[in-house]
Order: C-alpha cells, then sequence, then structure tokens
C-alpha cells in the first residue's frame, strides 16, 4: 500500500514535470507529412469520446499527416470488422480508444504480429506502445475520498458498475473499493446498478428512481457513484424528481453540463473527476509523430492531468477546463 | 361454379385470357430479369470502381476479410430468406423473424456461459444449437399453432431473447476461451480463415436444399400460393415450423461464429437486425423471379460488406454507409413495390 502510494506520488510528479516538459515542446513535434494514422474508436456518442476523437483526427491533420479515422458506433463486430480492415490498410500506426479489453486484445495482438505499431487512448494494454490517459487510479481515489468524507464516512451507497470489462471504468471502481476499506461504515447496496449504452441516461432515471421507492427514508441511501457521468446524469435528475437531494452524486469525465451542475449550489450533483479529452487524444498524436521520428523509448502511459469538480471549485474549474 | 359456367361457355374468352395471362407473365419475367442483370451489373460495377480506386481493394487477402466480416450477417440473412421464401413475401403478413439478431445475442451468451461452466466444446455446440432451435420453436407456435402475424409473434420473441440474454450476461461483457472458438478464428485453409469456410460451406448446403431439392421446391411452394399448396398435400405447418428452427439454428451457428470473433459474449447483438432485413429484402433483385434466394441473399450480403470495406479504404467516412444503405433499402423496395403493382411476378 504505501509503496503504490510512493509510486502514485512519483507518478504524480511525474505528470506535473511532464505536463511542464509538454507545455515547452508542444512547437517540437515531429511532423507526421505523408503518414497515414489508422484511428479506431469504439463510439463517439459521448462527450469524452468525442473530444478525444476529434483531437486525434485534428493532431494528425495539423502535423500533415492522414488520418484514416473509423467510429464503430458502440457495435463490437464493427469495431474488429475496422480493425480487421485497417490492418490490411497496413497503416504507419493505429491508435485505438476505448471498447471492451477482452474483445480488443486478440485483434490488438494482430496488429502487433503485422508489425504495425499500435498507440491507445484510456485503454490499457500489453500490445500499447504508449497509453495516453488520464491518471484513473489517483481519479478514482480522490472520488472516492470526496464521497466519503461528503457522507461523513457513513451510509449506503448505490454503486453503478457495468462497465468493468473496460479497463479504465475497472481501476476506477477498484479505487472506490480500496478507498472504502478504511470507511466500515460505509455499504454498497447490492446488487450493484449496471449502467447501459445507449439510452444511459433514461436507463440510470428509472433504476435510481425504483430505488428511490424500495428505500423511502431520507438517510437510506447516501450517495451515488458511477464510473462515468452520463449515468450520474440520470441519477441526478432523478434524485431531483423524487424530491431527495440529500443523496449526493458522483462521477467521472466532467462533461460541461454535468460540471455545471456541480456548480449549482442545489443540484445533488456533489462531484465530478474532469478530463481533458481533447488534449488526452492531441497528447496521443504527439507520442505516435515522436515515435515515427525515431523516439522509442516513450513511457508505457503519458498522464494527462484531471480535476475533481466539487462543489466549493466548480465556476474556477470550468475556466480551467475551457468550459466557460 | 360460375367459373365452370363460363369455362364451358365462352372457351373462345378463356383462350384469349390464357394468351394475356402469358403475355403479362413474359412481360413480368422480363423485367425482373433486367432488375437482376442490373442489378448484378450494379455490383460488378461498384467493385470494379473499388478495385481501381481504393488501394488493396483486389488482395486476397482483403477480399477474404470482406467475407470473413459478412459471415455472421450472411448466416442470418439466409434464415430470414428462408421464413420469407416459406412464409410469403408479403411485407405485412408474409414470413418474418424479427427475433434473429435477439436469437443471436442469447445463443453467443448460451455458448459463453456454458463454455465458462466447464463444459466441453461439443457439449456448449450442442447447448447453443438447442437454444437457438427452441427459439424457432416458440416462433413457429406462435405463428403456426396460435395464428399470429409472424411479425407481431418474432417481434416478442425478440423481446423474450433479448431479455433471456440480459439474465445469463446481466448486460455485461463476457469473456470465453476455448480451442473450437481459437480454431475458428486462428486456424486457416487454402489461404481462407474456417469462419470463411464456414460460410462458403453453409451457403453450398442452403443453395443445394433450397433450390435443388424437393423439400426445397415445396417450400417455395408453400410460400407463393398456400392454399394451392395446401389443397396439393402438402402439410404446409409443418413446412412453416421447419423454415423457424432451421432459422434458429443457423442464428445459433452464427453466434458461435461470433463468440470467435468478439471473445466471447457483447451485449448489444440485436443492432444487426436492420442489416439482416436489409440483406435479405436487397436478396430479391438478385434472383430471377424477385423472391428471396440463398444465391441472391450471398450477393447481397457481400455486396453490403464490400461497400462498407471499400469506404473504409477510400477513406471515406464510416457515417456515409448508413446513409448509403438506407438509399439502396428505399431503392430495393421501390423496385419490389413497382413490380408488384403492375402485376404478379
Amino acid at each position: 500500500m504505501s509503496f503504490r502510494k510512493r509510486l502514485l506520488a512519483g507518478l504524480t510528479l511525474a505528470i506535473g514535470l511532464g505536463a511542464l516538459v509538454s507545455a515547452a515542446q508542444a512547437q517540437d513535434v515531429p511532423s507526421l507529412k505523408g503518414k497515414r494514422i489508422g484511428i479506431t474508436v469504439a463510439g463517439t456518442e459521448h462527450y469524452w469520446d468525442l473530444k478525444a476523437y476529434q483531437g486525434q483526427i485534428d493532431e494528425v491533420k495539423r502535423l500533415g499527416g492522414i488520418p484514416v479515422a473509423l467510429d464503430a458506433g458502440r457495435n463490437d463486430s464493427r469495431q474488429i470488422a475496422q480493425i480487421q480492415t485497417l490492418i490490411a490498410q497496413k497503416p504507419d500506426v493505429i491508435v485505438e480508444q476505448l471498447g471492451s479489453a477482452p474483445v480488443l486484445a486478440p485483434w490488438l495482438k494482430k496488429i502487433r504480429a503485422a508489425g504495425i505499431p499500435l498507440f491507445t487512448v484510456d485503454t490499457i494494454s500489453p500490445y500499447s506502445i504508449n497509453d495516453t490517459t488520464s491518471d484513473n487510479y489517483s481519479i478514482g481515489e480522490k472520488l472516492a475520498l470526496q464521497l466519503a468524507s461528503d457522507i461523513k464516512g457513513r451510509g449506503n451507497i448505490l454503486v453503478f458498475n457495468g462497465f468493468y470489462s473496460v479497463p479504465v471504468c475497472a481501476i476506477r471502481y477498484d479505487e472506490l473499493k480500496l478507498v472504502l476499506r478504511a470507511f466500515p461504515d460505509i455499504h454498497i447496496i447490492q446488487p450493484e446498478l449496471r449502467d447501459v449504452i445507449p439510452n444511459t441516461v433514461q436507463n440510470a432515471y428509472s433504476q435510481v428512481t425504483d430505488l428511490l421507492q424500495k428505500y423511502p427514508n431520507k438517510g437510506d441511501i447516501a450517495a451515488v457513484w458511477s464510473a462515468w457521468d452520463v449515468p450520474q446524469v440520470g441519477a441526478t435528475q432523478a434524485i431531483i424528481a423524487a424530491h431527495r437531494t440529500e443523496v449526493r452524486t458522483y462521477g467521472v469525465d466532467g462533461s460541461p453540463d454535468v460540471v455545471k451542475m456541480v456548480a449549482d449550489p442545489n443540484s445533488p450533483a456533489a462531484a465530478v473527476a474532469a478530463q481533458q479529452p481533447y488534449l488526452i487524444g492531441k497528447t496521443a498524436i504527439d507520442n505516435v509523430a515522436r515515435y515515427l521520428a525515431g523516439d522509442h523509448d516513450l513511457p508505457p502511459y503519458t498522464f494527462v492531468p484531471a480535476i475533481l469538480v466539487n462543489k466549493e471549485n466548480a465556476a474556477e474549474a470550468a475556466k480551467e477546463l475551457g468550459q466557460s | 361454379m360460375s367459373s365452370n359456367l363460363i369455362a364451358e361457355q365462352a372457351p373462345a374468352f378463356l383462350d384469349s385470357s390464357a394468351d394475356l395471362e402469358d403475355r403479362e407473365t413474359r412481360r413480368a419475367r422480363h423485367r425482373s430479369q433486367i432488375i437482376r442483370l442490373g442489378s448484378i451489373a450494379a455490383l460488378v460495377a461498384v467493385f470494379a470502381y473499388f478495385g481501381v480506386a481504393a488501394p488493396g481493394f483486389a488482395n486476397l487477402g482483403n477480399l477474404a476479410n470482406i467475407v470473413e466480416q459478412s459471415t455472421v450477417l450472411a448466416l442470418l440473412a439466409f434464415s430470414m430468406s428462408i421464413v420469407v421464401l416459406g412464409g410469403g413475401g408479403d411485407v405485412i403478413r408474409g414470413g418474418i423473424d424479427l427475433s434473429l439478431g435477439a436469437n443471436l445475442g442469447l445463443c453467443a451468451a448460451a455458448f459463453t456461459v456454458a463454455s465458462n461452466a466447464g463444459f466441453s466444446d461439443p457439449v456448449a455446440v450442442a447447448i447453443t444449437l438447442a437454444v437457438g432451435a427452441a427459439v424457432g420453436l416458440v416462433n413457429a407456435f406462435a405463428v403456426v399453432a396460435l395464428g399470429v402475424l409472424p411479425l407481431l409473434a418474432t417481434l416478442a420473441v425478440m423481446n423474450i431473447c433479448g431479455g433471456a440474454e440480459l439474465v445469463l450476461t446481466q448486460n455485461t461483457v463476457i469473456s470465453a476461451n476455448s480451442p473450437l472458438l481459437s480454431y475458428i478464428t486462428g486456424a486457416s485453409w487454402l489461404g481462407l480463415s474456417m469462419t470463411d469456410w464456414i460460410l462458403v460451406g453453409a451457403a453450398i448446403l442452403l443453395i443445394a436444399l433450397v433450390h435443388g431439392t424437393r423439400w426445397g421446391l415445396r417450400l417455395q411452394a408453400v410460400g407463393g400460393q398456400r392454399q394451392a399448396a395446401r389443397a396439393a398435400g402438402l402439410r404446409v405447418s409443418a413446412y412453416l415450423t421447419g423454415t423457424y428452427v432451421a432459422a434458429g439454428l443457423l442464428a445459433a451457428l452464427a453466434a458461435i461464429v461470433q463468440a470467435a470473433r468478439l471473445s466471447g459474449s457483447s451485449p448489444g447483438s440485436g443492432d444487426i437486425l436492420l442489416s439482416v432485413v436489409l440483406t435479405s429484402l436487397m436478396s430479391v433483385v438478385f434472383s430471377r423471379r424477385l423472391l428471396p434466394s440463398i444465391g441472391g441473399t450471398l450477393l447481397s450480403v457481400l455486396f453490403i460488406g464490400g461497400l462498407i470495406n471499400g469506404f473504409q479504404l477510400l477513406n471515406v467516412s464510416s457515417y456515409w454507409v448508413n446513409g448509403v444503405q438506407g438509399v439502396l433499402i428505399l431503392f430495393v423496395v421501390a423496385v419490389r413495390s413497382l413490380s408488384l403493382r403492375r402485376g404478379s411476378v
């Protein structure tokens, strides 16, 4: 545990330094002229996905490369077919963003077996040369600590855990469980909830509405946690509709509508860990450009800083995130 | 009675009407021939264009990829075509199986769960086929025994399958790994993967069965003229039941291929239904009498697969593919409606 803490502290420092360094080096990114960069993403209907996708495409174009950009529309079969065709196209690099790890693993392996360098965005994979992502360990930990402290270390919480197969969601969930070990009076209501795609908001709304009826008394439920912020939107709306605004909601990503909800002093949305998806996409491509220019000494992870937005810092954070 | 009377009294009139019918039939056949040749020409033209303009399109490896990517859709579209052949082509009252996509998801989940529960591949395959066939039987019971419109019966069964899949998987990705799954994705023969061979084998078998055997011809009779088929002594309900069960079995086979490609079961299989309906509808423009056929279905599946692949190779946004599919479906339905309005084919 303490070793992990030290590691995290070290990483945080490294990220801080990395951010400074990358800011200084922004103009030094090598050109991608004549290079074809395959970009395959699981879907783009969510703010985070779309921004990270656009960040990649824009940066490839800015650096003079040709993006072969493929959006699978949240359909695993389609993404696999797109990756299969992409391998046959032999681009200079393939960048993969999100999706289910077990589904993707054999196909990411095939990318490497075909001799094509693989980079990932927000996807941990042994086949990836570099994964550009937020530090999800720190995100999960900070969000869980904020929750625990807001509810004074006591109460029952609802947890949406539908996407444990997506590695970043698994990390955030595991960090929540780790933090909760120190708070024996916080209990996760069983069974856990499953968030779904599509109709995430409506589905979360109806699930939370049902559970608010099942636990009708003030104090029965202290908070709702989800690994991203779209279920958080549905949960927050359901809580408002049921006049149970003592229940707080927590999520990850920081879509502008959720940051606004957190900024509203009357909203049950208590905190959201806001990432910088556009910058993540852009940074991933900068790493690709460095690699293709001969820098084969890239770190396995590049962390882009995230901000925990809560009731106190929401207005300021929105500015920092470029959302206001 | 009255027609007999007319037949006795006015043989001359009947003769001329038969002549008229002949001419009409000939004209209709002519029209469908033009549509068929036109469609095949369009397919050849599109593929030739991709061959020249899209880098790597005509490579053997890429063509094998197209076949591989089309296998799951093709197996389901074959199912749909068989059901339409047996139930008749009327979109509202005729044969249709809307549960195919959901059945695919349920069977993939069944295989994955059975495999993870420690069952060997042959047992897991048997369980999966049994689930697929059972779904087909439920469809058949609703359509044949209860007399529910296939459109509504299979819509209801679609929901049942979707719910059962959620119960099995809790709407999460479940990964599976078995020698059979690795074999389907990994092994290859004569440059084609096992997935390719499954499609080739299924297509040959079904073309022979549906278009070359007595069962197949009688099935088409049941779909074309149900009353006449019944009058001729065919057991119409047995044929109809057969089509839904065959569709269920093919969905189970497709599910095993999908489980191999996705390393298990993944939510969202039902999304494929629209493509299944589209390709089955499209198949009529590739066949001689504007009726669905296995060969026509195969061509339309490869057409769609080639289109998606070619667009990607040309670096045209994948968003365009949806639009083009919509235009195609409109075109096909329009051609069919026009030809139906101008007289039966």
